[in-house]
Protein backbone atom coordinates (compact mmCIF):
# COMPACT_ATOMS: atom_id res chain seq x y z
CA UNK A 1 0.00 0.00 0.00
CA UNK A 2 1.44 3.35 -0.99
CA UNK A 3 1.01 5.94 1.67
CA UNK A 4 3.11 9.05 1.45
CA UNK A 5 4.72 9.71 4.76
CA UNK A 6 7.26 12.19 3.45
CA UNK A 7 5.31 13.54 0.55
CA UNK A 8 4.98 17.25 1.31
CA UNK A 9 1.94 19.19 0.30
CA UNK A 10 2.56 20.37 -3.23
CA UNK A 11 4.10 23.76 -3.13
CA UNK A 12 4.95 24.38 -6.75
CA UNK A 13 2.70 26.94 -8.33
CA UNK A 14 1.46 26.39 -11.86
CA UNK A 15 4.52 27.95 -13.44
CA UNK A 16 6.79 25.55 -11.66
CA UNK A 17 9.07 28.09 -9.99
CA UNK A 18 10.90 26.52 -7.07
CA UNK A 19 9.71 28.18 -3.90
CA UNK A 20 10.60 27.77 -0.25
CA UNK A 21 8.10 25.22 1.13
CA UNK A 22 7.60 27.11 4.36
CA UNK A 23 4.53 29.23 3.93
CA UNK A 24 2.65 29.73 0.70
CA UNK A 25 -0.72 31.08 1.70
CA UNK A 26 -2.75 28.32 0.09
CA UNK A 27 -0.74 25.64 1.86
CA UNK A 28 -1.38 27.25 5.21
CA UNK A 29 -5.02 27.57 4.33
CA UNK A 30 -5.14 23.87 3.51
CA UNK A 31 -3.44 22.88 6.75
CA UNK A 32 -5.88 25.01 8.65
CA UNK A 33 -8.78 23.33 6.90
CA UNK A 34 -7.31 19.89 7.66
CA UNK A 35 -6.95 20.72 11.32
CA UNK A 36 -10.40 22.28 11.51
CA UNK A 37 -12.17 19.16 10.25
CA UNK A 38 -10.24 17.01 12.71
CA UNK A 39 -11.27 19.33 15.52
CA UNK A 40 -14.86 18.15 16.24
CA UNK A 41 -13.76 14.53 16.66
CA UNK A 42 -10.76 15.71 18.64
CA UNK A 43 -12.82 17.77 21.08
CA UNK A 44 -15.21 14.91 21.81
CA UNK A 45 -12.31 12.50 21.99
CA UNK A 46 -10.62 14.64 24.61
CA UNK A 47 -13.85 15.13 26.58
CA UNK A 48 -15.07 11.54 26.51
CA UNK A 49 -11.95 9.41 26.25
CA UNK A 50 -8.74 11.21 27.09
CA UNK A 51 -9.83 13.28 30.09
CA UNK A 52 -11.93 10.49 31.66
CA UNK A 53 -9.08 8.06 31.11
CA UNK A 54 -6.48 10.29 32.76
CA UNK A 55 -8.87 11.23 35.54
CA UNK A 56 -9.58 7.56 36.26
CA UNK A 57 -5.86 6.85 36.34
CA UNK A 58 -5.49 9.75 38.75
CA UNK A 59 -8.23 8.36 41.02
CA UNK A 60 -5.97 5.37 41.63
CA UNK A 61 -3.84 7.51 43.94
CA UNK A 62 -6.76 8.72 46.01
CA UNK A 63 -9.01 7.24 48.60
CA UNK A 64 -12.52 7.80 47.41
CA UNK A 65 -15.34 5.68 48.69
CA UNK A 66 -18.99 6.05 49.50
CA UNK A 67 -18.04 6.80 53.11
CA UNK A 68 -15.32 9.30 52.28
CA UNK A 69 -16.57 10.91 49.07
CA UNK A 70 -14.07 13.78 49.33
CA UNK A 71 -11.01 12.25 47.57
CA UNK A 72 -7.94 12.05 49.81
CA UNK A 73 -4.46 11.58 48.33
CA UNK A 74 -2.96 8.30 49.52
CA UNK A 75 -0.07 7.79 47.09
CA UNK A 76 0.54 4.19 46.19
CA UNK A 77 -1.51 2.75 49.01
CA UNK A 78 -4.26 1.41 46.75
CA UNK A 79 -1.67 -0.48 44.73
CA UNK A 80 -0.05 -1.83 47.89
CA UNK A 81 -3.45 -3.11 48.95
CA UNK A 82 -3.95 -4.81 45.60
CA UNK A 83 -0.63 -6.55 45.42
CA UNK A 84 -0.88 -7.85 48.95
CA UNK A 85 -4.36 -9.16 48.26
CA UNK A 86 -4.46 -12.77 47.15
CA UNK A 87 -7.98 -12.36 45.84
CA UNK A 88 -6.82 -9.64 43.45
CA UNK A 89 -3.83 -11.63 42.23
CA UNK A 90 -6.16 -14.55 41.56
CA UNK A 91 -8.45 -12.27 39.59
CA UNK A 92 -5.51 -11.04 37.56
CA UNK A 93 -4.34 -14.58 36.78
CA UNK A 94 -7.92 -15.63 36.02
CA UNK A 95 -8.17 -12.79 33.52
CA UNK A 96 -4.99 -13.93 31.77
CA UNK A 97 -6.41 -17.44 31.67
CA UNK A 98 -9.76 -16.28 30.32
CA UNK A 99 -8.18 -14.01 27.70
CA UNK A 100 -5.53 -16.54 26.71
CA UNK A 101 -7.87 -19.49 26.26
CA UNK A 102 -10.67 -17.49 24.65
CA UNK A 103 -8.35 -15.72 22.23
CA UNK A 104 -6.38 -18.84 21.34
CA UNK A 105 -9.44 -20.97 20.69
CA UNK A 106 -11.17 -18.18 18.75
CA UNK A 107 -8.21 -17.64 16.45
CA UNK A 108 -7.74 -21.37 15.81
CA UNK A 109 -11.44 -21.91 15.10
CA UNK A 110 -11.66 -18.72 13.05
CA UNK A 111 -8.69 -19.82 10.95
CA UNK A 112 -10.07 -23.31 10.40
CA UNK A 113 -13.46 -21.89 9.46
CA UNK A 114 -11.86 -19.37 7.10
CA UNK A 115 -9.91 -22.17 5.39
CA UNK A 116 -13.16 -24.12 4.95
CA UNK A 117 -15.05 -21.09 3.59
CA UNK A 118 -12.23 -20.37 1.18
CA UNK A 119 -13.00 -23.66 -0.60
CA UNK A 120 -15.62 -23.87 -3.34
CA UNK A 121 -18.77 -25.76 -2.35
CA UNK A 122 -22.50 -25.41 -2.91
CA UNK A 123 -24.19 -23.06 -0.51
CA UNK A 124 -20.91 -21.45 0.48
CA UNK A 125 -22.18 -17.88 0.25
CA UNK A 126 -25.36 -18.54 2.18
CA UNK A 127 -23.49 -20.41 4.88
CA UNK A 128 -20.89 -17.68 5.17
CA UNK A 129 -23.53 -14.99 5.59
CA UNK A 130 -25.73 -16.98 7.97
CA UNK A 131 -22.90 -18.01 10.26
CA UNK A 132 -21.97 -14.36 10.86
CA UNK A 133 -25.05 -14.25 13.07
CA UNK A 134 -23.38 -14.87 16.47
CA UNK A 135 -21.29 -11.74 15.92
CA UNK A 136 -24.20 -9.37 15.43
CA UNK A 137 -26.56 -10.53 18.17
CA UNK A 138 -26.78 -8.16 21.14
CA UNK A 139 -24.56 -9.33 23.99
CA UNK A 140 -27.49 -9.69 26.36
CA UNK A 141 -29.14 -12.02 23.87
CA UNK A 142 -25.95 -14.07 23.59
CA UNK A 143 -25.79 -14.31 27.35
CA UNK A 144 -29.43 -15.41 27.63
CA UNK A 145 -28.98 -17.93 24.87
CA UNK A 146 -26.03 -19.62 26.49
CA UNK A 147 -27.45 -19.37 30.00
CA UNK A 148 -30.51 -21.20 28.67
CA UNK A 149 -28.41 -23.87 26.95
CA UNK A 150 -26.35 -24.33 30.13
CA UNK A 151 -29.45 -24.29 32.33
CA UNK A 152 -29.13 -26.91 35.03
CA UNK A 153 -32.66 -28.28 34.90
CA UNK A 154 -33.97 -27.94 31.37
CA UNK A 155 -30.90 -26.89 29.40
CA UNK A 156 -30.12 -28.30 25.99
CA UNK A 157 -26.60 -29.28 26.96
CA UNK A 158 -27.71 -31.53 29.81
CA UNK A 159 -30.40 -33.07 27.58
CA UNK A 160 -27.85 -33.89 24.87
CA UNK A 161 -25.25 -35.21 27.30
CA UNK A 162 -27.88 -37.23 29.09
CA UNK A 163 -29.16 -38.72 25.83
CA UNK A 164 -25.60 -39.64 24.94
CA UNK A 165 -25.21 -41.28 28.32
CA UNK A 166 -22.33 -38.99 29.24
CA UNK A 167 -23.78 -37.77 32.52
CA UNK A 168 -25.77 -39.60 35.15
CA UNK A 169 -27.45 -36.59 36.73
CA UNK A 170 -28.03 -33.08 35.37
CA UNK A 171 -25.10 -30.71 35.91
CA UNK A 172 -25.87 -27.24 37.23
CA UNK A 173 -23.18 -25.73 35.01
CA UNK A 174 -23.39 -22.08 35.95
CA UNK A 175 -23.23 -22.86 39.67
CA UNK A 176 -19.96 -24.77 39.50
CA UNK A 177 -16.68 -22.86 39.14
CA UNK A 178 -15.39 -24.89 36.19
CA UNK A 179 -18.76 -25.09 34.50
CA UNK A 180 -19.33 -21.34 34.77
CA UNK A 181 -15.88 -20.52 33.42
CA UNK A 182 -16.38 -23.00 30.59
CA UNK A 183 -19.74 -21.42 29.74
CA UNK A 184 -18.50 -17.82 29.62
CA UNK A 185 -15.48 -18.85 27.54
CA UNK A 186 -17.66 -20.82 25.13
CA UNK A 187 -20.13 -17.94 24.76
CA UNK A 188 -17.33 -15.52 23.90
CA UNK A 189 -15.62 -17.95 21.52
CA UNK A 190 -18.95 -18.50 19.81
CA UNK A 191 -19.62 -14.83 19.28
CA UNK A 192 -16.05 -14.05 18.13
CA UNK A 193 -15.34 -16.94 15.78
CA UNK A 194 -17.19 -15.24 12.88
CA UNK A 195 -15.19 -12.04 13.47
CA UNK A 196 -11.86 -13.85 13.33
CA UNK A 197 -13.09 -15.82 10.32
CA UNK A 198 -14.00 -12.65 8.40
CA UNK A 199 -10.58 -11.10 8.85
CA UNK A 200 -8.72 -14.30 8.06
CA UNK A 201 -10.87 -15.08 5.02
CA UNK A 202 -10.07 -11.64 3.64
CA UNK A 203 -6.41 -12.45 4.18
CA UNK A 204 -6.69 -15.89 2.57
CA UNK A 205 -8.18 -14.43 -0.56
CA UNK A 206 -4.89 -12.75 -1.30
CA UNK A 207 -2.89 -15.99 -1.29
CA UNK A 208 -1.77 -16.56 -4.87
CA UNK A 209 -3.20 -19.64 -6.52
CA UNK A 210 0.00 -20.07 -8.56
CA UNK A 211 1.95 -20.81 -5.41
CA UNK A 212 -0.62 -23.37 -4.34
CA UNK A 213 -0.65 -24.94 -7.80
CA UNK A 214 3.14 -25.12 -7.79
CA UNK A 215 3.07 -26.87 -4.41
CA UNK A 216 0.45 -29.28 -5.75
CA UNK A 217 2.73 -30.08 -8.68
CA UNK A 218 5.46 -30.91 -6.21
CA UNK A 219 3.08 -33.44 -4.70
CA UNK A 220 2.06 -31.51 -1.59
CA UNK A 221 -1.16 -32.53 0.15
CA UNK A 222 -3.67 -30.11 1.65
CA UNK A 223 -2.03 -30.24 5.09
CA UNK A 224 1.39 -29.37 3.70
CA UNK A 225 0.02 -26.57 1.58
CA UNK A 226 -1.57 -25.03 4.65
CA UNK A 227 1.66 -25.34 6.59
CA UNK A 228 4.16 -24.26 3.94
CA UNK A 229 2.28 -21.92 1.63
CA UNK A 230 -0.74 -20.48 3.42
CA UNK A 231 0.51 -20.14 6.98
CA UNK A 232 3.59 -18.05 6.17
CA UNK A 233 1.48 -15.82 3.96
CA UNK A 234 -1.32 -15.30 6.47
CA UNK A 235 0.89 -15.02 9.54
CA UNK A 236 0.81 -11.20 9.83
CA UNK A 237 -2.98 -11.25 9.64
CA UNK A 238 -3.09 -13.98 12.28
CA UNK A 239 -1.04 -11.79 14.59
CA UNK A 240 -3.32 -8.79 14.05
CA UNK A 241 -6.44 -10.88 14.60
CA UNK A 242 -4.93 -12.37 17.74
CA UNK A 243 -4.10 -8.95 19.16
CA UNK A 244 -7.50 -7.47 18.25
CA UNK A 245 -9.21 -10.43 19.87
CA UNK A 246 -7.01 -10.28 22.96
CA UNK A 247 -7.89 -6.59 23.32
CA UNK A 248 -11.58 -7.32 22.92
CA UNK A 249 -11.45 -10.18 25.41
CA UNK A 250 -9.69 -8.02 27.97
CA UNK A 251 -12.55 -5.57 27.55
CA UNK A 252 -15.26 -8.22 27.61
CA UNK A 253 -17.78 -7.66 30.32
CA UNK A 254 -21.35 -7.77 28.99
CA UNK A 255 -21.76 -11.51 28.44
CA UNK A 256 -20.13 -12.40 31.75
CA UNK A 257 -22.12 -9.80 33.65
CA UNK A 258 -25.37 -11.11 32.21
CA UNK A 259 -24.54 -14.83 32.48
CA UNK A 260 -22.90 -15.16 35.88
CA UNK A 261 -22.35 -11.66 37.33
CA UNK A 262 -18.82 -12.85 38.03
CA UNK A 263 -19.95 -15.77 40.17
CA UNK A 264 -20.30 -18.34 41.55
CA UNK A 265 -18.02 -17.17 44.38
CA UNK A 266 -16.02 -14.84 42.07
CA UNK A 267 -14.87 -17.71 39.85
CA UNK A 268 -15.75 -15.84 36.64
CA UNK A 269 -14.74 -12.43 37.96
CA UNK A 270 -12.21 -11.03 35.52
CA UNK A 271 -10.66 -7.56 35.78
CA UNK A 272 -13.42 -5.84 33.82
CA UNK A 273 -16.07 -7.26 36.16
CA UNK A 274 -13.91 -6.46 39.19
CA UNK A 275 -13.55 -2.79 38.21
CA UNK A 276 -17.28 -2.55 37.57
CA UNK A 277 -18.24 -4.17 40.88
CA UNK A 278 -15.72 -2.15 42.91
CA UNK A 279 -16.82 1.09 41.29
CA UNK A 280 -20.57 0.70 40.93
CA UNK A 281 -21.52 -1.80 43.63
CA UNK A 282 -19.06 -0.90 46.36
CA UNK A 283 -18.51 2.71 45.18
CA UNK A 284 -14.81 2.34 46.00
CA UNK A 285 -13.45 4.47 43.16
CA UNK A 286 -9.86 4.49 44.43
CA UNK A 287 -9.39 0.75 44.36
CA UNK A 288 -11.47 0.39 41.20
CA UNK A 289 -9.15 2.83 39.45
CA UNK A 290 -6.02 1.15 40.77
CA UNK A 291 -7.29 -2.13 39.35
CA UNK A 292 -7.97 -0.24 36.13
CA UNK A 293 -4.35 0.89 35.97
CA UNK A 294 -3.08 -2.67 36.35
CA UNK A 295 -5.66 -3.81 33.81
CA UNK A 296 -4.63 -1.11 31.35
CA UNK A 297 -0.94 -1.94 31.65
CA UNK A 298 -1.69 -5.63 31.06
CA UNK A 299 -3.69 -4.67 27.99
CA UNK A 300 -1.20 -2.11 26.71
CA UNK A 301 1.52 -4.63 25.89
CA UNK A 302 -0.37 -6.46 23.10
CA UNK A 303 -1.83 -3.18 21.88
CA UNK A 304 1.56 -1.61 21.37
CA UNK A 305 2.55 -4.62 19.28
CA UNK A 306 -0.58 -4.10 17.21
CA UNK A 307 -0.11 -0.39 16.77
CA UNK A 308 3.48 -0.83 15.66
CA UNK A 309 2.27 -3.29 13.06
CA UNK A 310 -0.39 -1.01 11.61
CA UNK A 311 1.70 2.11 11.85
CA UNK A 312 4.39 0.73 9.62
CA UNK A 313 1.96 1.74 6.91
CA UNK A 314 1.07 5.19 8.12
CA UNK B 1 -8.55 -22.28 -2.33
CA UNK B 2 -6.78 -25.58 -2.03
CA UNK B 3 -7.61 -28.15 -4.72
CA UNK B 4 -8.67 -31.33 -2.91
CA UNK B 5 -7.61 -34.34 -4.93
CA UNK B 6 -8.29 -37.06 -2.40
CA UNK B 7 -11.70 -38.36 -1.48
CA UNK B 8 -10.92 -38.36 2.22
CA UNK B 9 -9.87 -34.71 2.08
CA UNK B 10 -13.25 -33.86 0.61
CA UNK B 11 -14.88 -35.80 3.42
CA UNK B 12 -12.93 -33.88 6.04
CA UNK B 13 -14.14 -30.67 4.41
CA UNK B 14 -17.77 -31.80 4.54
CA UNK B 15 -17.48 -32.81 8.16
CA UNK B 16 -15.86 -29.49 9.07
CA UNK B 17 -18.65 -27.58 7.33
CA UNK B 18 -21.24 -29.56 9.26
CA UNK B 19 -19.48 -29.09 12.60
CA UNK B 20 -19.03 -25.35 12.19
CA UNK B 21 -22.55 -24.75 10.94
CA UNK B 22 -23.86 -26.72 13.89
CA UNK B 23 -21.67 -24.89 16.42
CA UNK B 24 -22.50 -21.42 15.09
CA UNK B 25 -26.17 -21.83 14.27
CA UNK B 26 -27.60 -24.49 16.60
CA UNK B 27 -27.77 -22.05 19.56
CA UNK B 28 -29.72 -19.56 17.43
CA UNK B 29 -32.06 -22.27 16.16
CA UNK B 30 -32.56 -23.33 19.75
CA UNK B 31 -33.42 -19.77 20.77
CA UNK B 32 -36.02 -19.52 18.00
CA UNK B 33 -37.40 -22.98 18.77
CA UNK B 34 -37.77 -22.20 22.47
CA UNK B 35 -39.48 -18.90 21.69
CA UNK B 36 -42.33 -20.81 20.01
CA UNK B 37 -42.81 -23.42 22.75
CA UNK B 38 -45.55 -23.49 25.36
CA UNK B 39 -44.28 -23.78 28.97
CA UNK B 40 -44.92 -27.50 29.28
CA UNK B 41 -42.59 -28.12 26.33
CA UNK B 42 -39.92 -25.71 27.58
CA UNK B 43 -39.73 -27.26 31.03
CA UNK B 44 -39.12 -30.79 29.93
CA UNK B 45 -35.90 -32.67 30.52
CA UNK B 46 -35.84 -34.24 27.05
CA UNK B 47 -36.82 -31.30 24.85
CA UNK B 48 -37.59 -31.55 21.14
CA UNK B 49 -36.07 -29.34 18.46
CA UNK B 50 -39.36 -28.61 16.68
CA UNK B 51 -42.14 -27.48 19.03
CA UNK B 52 -44.97 -30.03 19.15
CA UNK B 53 -47.57 -27.31 19.55
CA UNK B 54 -45.98 -24.05 18.36
CA UNK B 55 -47.46 -20.91 19.88
CA UNK B 56 -47.16 -17.12 19.59
CA UNK B 57 -47.93 -16.71 23.27
CA UNK B 58 -44.34 -15.97 24.26
CA UNK B 59 -44.18 -13.15 21.71
CA UNK B 60 -47.51 -11.79 22.83
CA UNK B 61 -46.34 -11.82 26.43
CA UNK B 62 -43.03 -10.20 25.52
CA UNK B 63 -44.93 -7.37 23.85
CA UNK B 64 -47.71 -6.97 26.40
CA UNK B 65 -46.17 -7.88 29.74
CA UNK B 66 -42.78 -6.24 29.26
CA UNK B 67 -41.70 -2.79 28.08
CA UNK B 68 -39.81 -4.23 25.17
CA UNK B 69 -41.35 -1.80 22.66
CA UNK B 70 -40.14 1.11 24.74
CA UNK B 71 -36.65 -0.42 24.94
CA UNK B 72 -36.65 -0.96 21.19
CA UNK B 73 -37.69 2.64 20.58
CA UNK B 74 -35.01 4.01 22.91
CA UNK B 75 -32.40 1.71 21.42
CA UNK B 76 -33.31 2.77 17.91
CA UNK B 77 -33.11 6.49 18.75
CA UNK B 78 -29.86 6.27 20.68
CA UNK B 79 -28.13 3.89 18.26
CA UNK B 80 -29.08 5.76 15.08
CA UNK B 81 -28.08 9.12 16.51
CA UNK B 82 -24.82 7.71 17.76
CA UNK B 83 -24.08 5.97 14.46
CA UNK B 84 -24.82 9.16 12.52
CA UNK B 85 -22.66 11.25 14.82
CA UNK B 86 -19.80 8.75 14.76
CA UNK B 87 -19.89 8.57 10.96
CA UNK B 88 -19.80 12.35 10.50
CA UNK B 89 -17.06 12.92 13.07
CA UNK B 90 -14.95 10.01 11.80
CA UNK B 91 -15.31 10.99 8.13
CA UNK B 92 -14.17 14.56 8.81
CA UNK B 93 -11.30 13.51 11.03
CA UNK B 94 -10.16 10.70 8.73
CA UNK B 95 -10.06 13.05 5.72
CA UNK B 96 -8.10 15.58 7.73
CA UNK B 97 -5.59 12.97 8.84
CA UNK B 98 -5.31 11.30 5.44
CA UNK B 99 -4.94 14.24 3.09
CA UNK B 100 -3.64 17.24 5.01
CA UNK B 101 -0.34 17.98 6.65
CA UNK B 102 -0.43 19.90 9.89
CA UNK B 103 1.65 19.89 13.00
CA UNK B 104 0.89 17.07 15.44
CA UNK B 105 -1.05 15.10 12.84
CA UNK B 106 0.72 11.82 13.38
CA UNK B 107 0.74 12.08 17.17
CA UNK B 108 -2.95 12.94 17.32
CA UNK B 109 -3.91 10.08 15.04
CA UNK B 110 -1.81 7.66 17.07
CA UNK B 111 -3.36 8.87 20.30
CA UNK B 112 -6.90 8.55 18.99
CA UNK B 113 -6.36 5.05 17.63
CA UNK B 114 -4.60 3.83 20.74
CA UNK B 115 -7.69 4.85 22.70
CA UNK B 116 -9.12 1.49 21.65
CA UNK B 117 -7.25 0.05 24.59
CA UNK B 118 -8.66 2.37 27.23
CA UNK B 119 -10.72 -0.07 29.30
CA UNK B 120 -14.39 0.89 28.97
CA UNK B 121 -15.19 0.18 32.61
CA UNK B 122 -12.30 2.43 33.66
CA UNK B 123 -13.57 5.29 31.49
CA UNK B 124 -16.98 4.82 33.02
CA UNK B 125 -15.58 5.59 36.49
CA UNK B 126 -14.95 9.17 35.35
CA UNK B 127 -17.76 9.52 32.82
CA UNK B 128 -20.29 8.74 35.56
CA UNK B 129 -19.50 11.75 37.80
CA UNK B 130 -18.88 13.97 34.74
CA UNK B 131 -22.36 13.19 33.48
CA UNK B 132 -23.84 13.88 36.89
CA UNK B 133 -22.30 17.36 37.02
CA UNK B 134 -23.22 18.23 33.47
CA UNK B 135 -26.78 16.97 33.59
CA UNK B 136 -26.13 14.31 30.97
CA UNK B 137 -26.68 11.53 33.46
CA UNK B 138 -29.83 9.51 32.82
CA UNK B 139 -30.45 11.20 29.47
CA UNK B 140 -30.52 9.68 26.01
CA UNK B 141 -28.30 12.52 24.79
CA UNK B 142 -25.69 11.47 27.32
CA UNK B 143 -25.84 7.89 26.14
CA UNK B 144 -25.48 8.96 22.49
CA UNK B 145 -22.31 10.83 23.45
CA UNK B 146 -20.95 8.12 25.74
CA UNK B 147 -21.22 5.55 22.96
CA UNK B 148 -18.63 7.52 20.98
CA UNK B 149 -16.18 5.80 23.31
CA UNK B 150 -16.80 2.44 21.64
CA UNK B 151 -16.67 3.10 17.94
CA UNK B 152 -15.08 6.48 17.25
CA UNK B 153 -11.40 5.44 17.40
CA UNK B 154 -11.83 2.38 15.18
CA UNK B 155 -14.11 4.31 12.81
CA UNK B 156 -11.50 6.98 12.24
CA UNK B 157 -8.99 4.30 11.41
CA UNK B 158 -11.35 2.46 9.04
CA UNK B 159 -12.18 5.62 7.08
CA UNK B 160 -8.55 6.69 7.16
CA UNK B 161 -7.63 3.46 5.34
CA UNK B 162 -10.18 4.31 2.66
CA UNK B 163 -9.19 7.93 2.20
CA UNK B 164 -5.44 7.55 2.27
CA UNK B 165 -5.71 5.41 -0.86
CA UNK B 166 -7.49 8.08 -2.90
CA UNK B 167 -5.03 9.66 -5.33
CA UNK B 168 -3.81 13.13 -4.32
CA UNK B 169 -3.94 14.15 -7.98
CA UNK B 170 -7.72 13.95 -7.86
CA UNK B 171 -7.95 16.52 -5.07
CA UNK B 172 -5.27 18.62 -6.66
CA UNK B 173 -7.14 18.69 -9.96
CA UNK B 174 -10.33 19.81 -8.23
CA UNK B 175 -8.39 22.60 -6.52
CA UNK B 176 -7.00 23.71 -9.87
CA UNK B 177 -10.56 23.96 -11.08
CA UNK B 178 -11.19 26.32 -8.21
CA UNK B 179 -13.25 24.06 -5.97
CA UNK B 180 -13.18 24.96 -2.29
CA UNK B 181 -12.06 22.43 0.31
CA UNK B 182 -15.54 21.90 1.69
CA UNK B 183 -16.95 21.30 -1.77
CA UNK B 184 -14.18 18.81 -2.60
CA UNK B 185 -14.95 16.84 0.54
CA UNK B 186 -18.69 16.84 -0.03
CA UNK B 187 -18.89 16.31 -3.76
CA UNK B 188 -15.75 14.34 -4.52
CA UNK B 189 -14.37 12.49 -1.51
CA UNK B 190 -17.45 11.33 0.37
CA UNK B 191 -19.14 9.74 -2.67
CA UNK B 192 -15.96 7.75 -3.27
CA UNK B 193 -15.91 6.24 0.22
CA UNK B 194 -19.60 5.37 0.60
CA UNK B 195 -18.82 1.71 1.39
CA UNK B 196 -16.55 2.94 4.17
CA UNK B 197 -19.25 5.25 5.49
CA UNK B 198 -21.74 2.38 5.51
CA UNK B 199 -19.25 0.19 7.35
CA UNK B 200 -18.65 2.78 10.02
CA UNK B 201 -22.34 3.54 10.43
CA UNK B 202 -23.17 -0.15 10.90
CA UNK B 203 -20.18 -0.76 13.13
CA UNK B 204 -21.11 2.02 15.53
CA UNK B 205 -24.80 1.13 15.32
CA UNK B 206 -23.99 -2.44 16.35
CA UNK B 207 -21.83 -1.29 19.23
CA UNK B 208 -24.52 0.90 20.71
CA UNK B 209 -27.37 -1.50 19.95
CA UNK B 210 -25.49 -4.33 21.64
CA UNK B 211 -24.14 -2.46 24.65
CA UNK B 212 -25.10 -3.47 28.14
CA UNK B 213 -22.55 -1.87 30.47
CA UNK B 214 -22.92 1.84 29.69
CA UNK B 215 -26.65 1.82 29.36
CA UNK B 216 -27.01 -0.14 32.60
CA UNK B 217 -24.88 2.38 34.46
CA UNK B 218 -25.73 5.73 32.88
CA UNK B 219 -29.49 5.29 32.57
CA UNK B 220 -31.57 4.87 35.68
CA UNK B 221 -35.14 5.73 34.62
CA UNK B 222 -37.16 2.85 33.28
CA UNK B 223 -38.61 4.82 30.42
CA UNK B 224 -35.18 5.65 28.97
CA UNK B 225 -33.78 2.14 29.14
CA UNK B 226 -32.35 0.55 26.02
CA UNK B 227 -32.59 -3.10 25.06
CA UNK B 228 -29.55 -4.57 26.86
CA UNK B 229 -30.42 -3.57 30.42
CA UNK B 230 -34.10 -3.67 29.51
CA UNK B 231 -33.95 -7.38 28.73
CA UNK B 232 -31.60 -8.16 31.58
CA UNK B 233 -33.57 -6.41 34.28
CA UNK B 234 -36.86 -7.79 33.02
CA UNK B 235 -35.82 -11.41 32.81
CA UNK B 236 -33.58 -11.46 35.85
CA UNK B 237 -36.25 -9.63 37.76
CA UNK B 238 -39.98 -10.11 37.71
CA UNK B 239 -39.96 -12.65 34.88
CA UNK B 240 -37.04 -14.76 36.03
CA UNK B 241 -37.02 -18.30 34.65
CA UNK B 242 -39.60 -17.36 32.02
CA UNK B 243 -37.39 -18.73 29.28
CA UNK B 244 -40.10 -18.72 26.63
CA UNK B 245 -40.66 -14.98 26.90
CA UNK B 246 -36.91 -14.36 27.35
CA UNK B 247 -36.16 -16.13 24.09
CA UNK B 248 -39.02 -14.39 22.29
CA UNK B 249 -37.72 -11.05 23.58
CA UNK B 250 -34.23 -11.99 22.43
CA UNK B 251 -35.47 -12.76 18.94
CA UNK B 252 -37.37 -9.48 18.80
CA UNK B 253 -34.43 -7.28 19.78
CA UNK B 254 -32.08 -9.18 17.46
CA UNK B 255 -34.23 -8.66 14.38
CA UNK B 256 -33.38 -4.98 13.69
CA UNK B 257 -29.61 -5.58 13.58
CA UNK B 258 -30.02 -8.80 11.65
CA UNK B 259 -32.18 -7.04 9.04
CA UNK B 260 -29.88 -4.06 8.59
CA UNK B 261 -26.87 -6.30 8.56
CA UNK B 262 -28.19 -8.73 5.96
CA UNK B 263 -28.85 -5.80 3.61
CA UNK B 264 -25.41 -4.28 3.98
CA UNK B 265 -23.17 -7.13 5.05
CA UNK B 266 -21.03 -7.19 1.90
CA UNK B 267 -19.83 -3.61 2.39
CA UNK B 268 -19.49 -4.15 6.07
CA UNK B 269 -17.16 -7.14 6.07
CA UNK B 270 -15.03 -5.67 3.30
CA UNK B 271 -14.77 -2.33 4.98
CA UNK B 272 -13.92 -3.74 8.36
CA UNK B 273 -11.29 -6.20 7.21
CA UNK B 274 -9.65 -4.01 4.58
CA UNK B 275 -7.51 -2.11 7.07
CA UNK B 276 -6.15 -5.19 8.75
CA UNK B 277 -5.11 -7.31 5.78
CA UNK B 278 -3.88 -4.84 3.23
Amino acid sequence: MASHPQNPVRTGPVGGHPRRPAAPAHVRRQSRFGLSIVLPALILFVALLLVPFLRSLGFAFFESTLFSPEPKFVGLENFRDLFSDRVFLETWLRTLFYVGITTGVTVVLGFAWALVLNQAFTGRKVIRTATILPWILPSTVTAFLWAWIFNGQFGLLNAVLDAAGAIGAPVVWLSTPTGAMFAVILAKVWLSTPVAMSFLLAGLQSVSSEEIDAAMMDGCRAGNIIRHVILPHIFPTLVIVFVLQAMANFQQIDTILAMTRGGPARTTTVLSIEVYQKAFNEWDMGHASAIGVVWFLTLAVPTVVYLRAIFKRF
Amino acid sequence: MIPLSHAHERWILRILIAVFVFFLLAPVVWMISTSFKPPEEIFRTSPSLIPDAPTWRNYLRAFTETDILKYLGNGLIVSSLNAGLTTVLAALAAYGFAKFRFRGRKGLMLLMISAQMFPYAVLLISIYPMFQWSGLFDTRTGLVLAYLVFALPASIYILFSYMVNLPDELIEAARMDGAGEGLILRELILPLVIPGLITVFLYSFMWSWNDLLYSLTLITSEDKRTIGPGLLLTFLGEMEQDWGAAMAGSVIVSLPVVLVFSLLQRFFIQGLTAGAVK
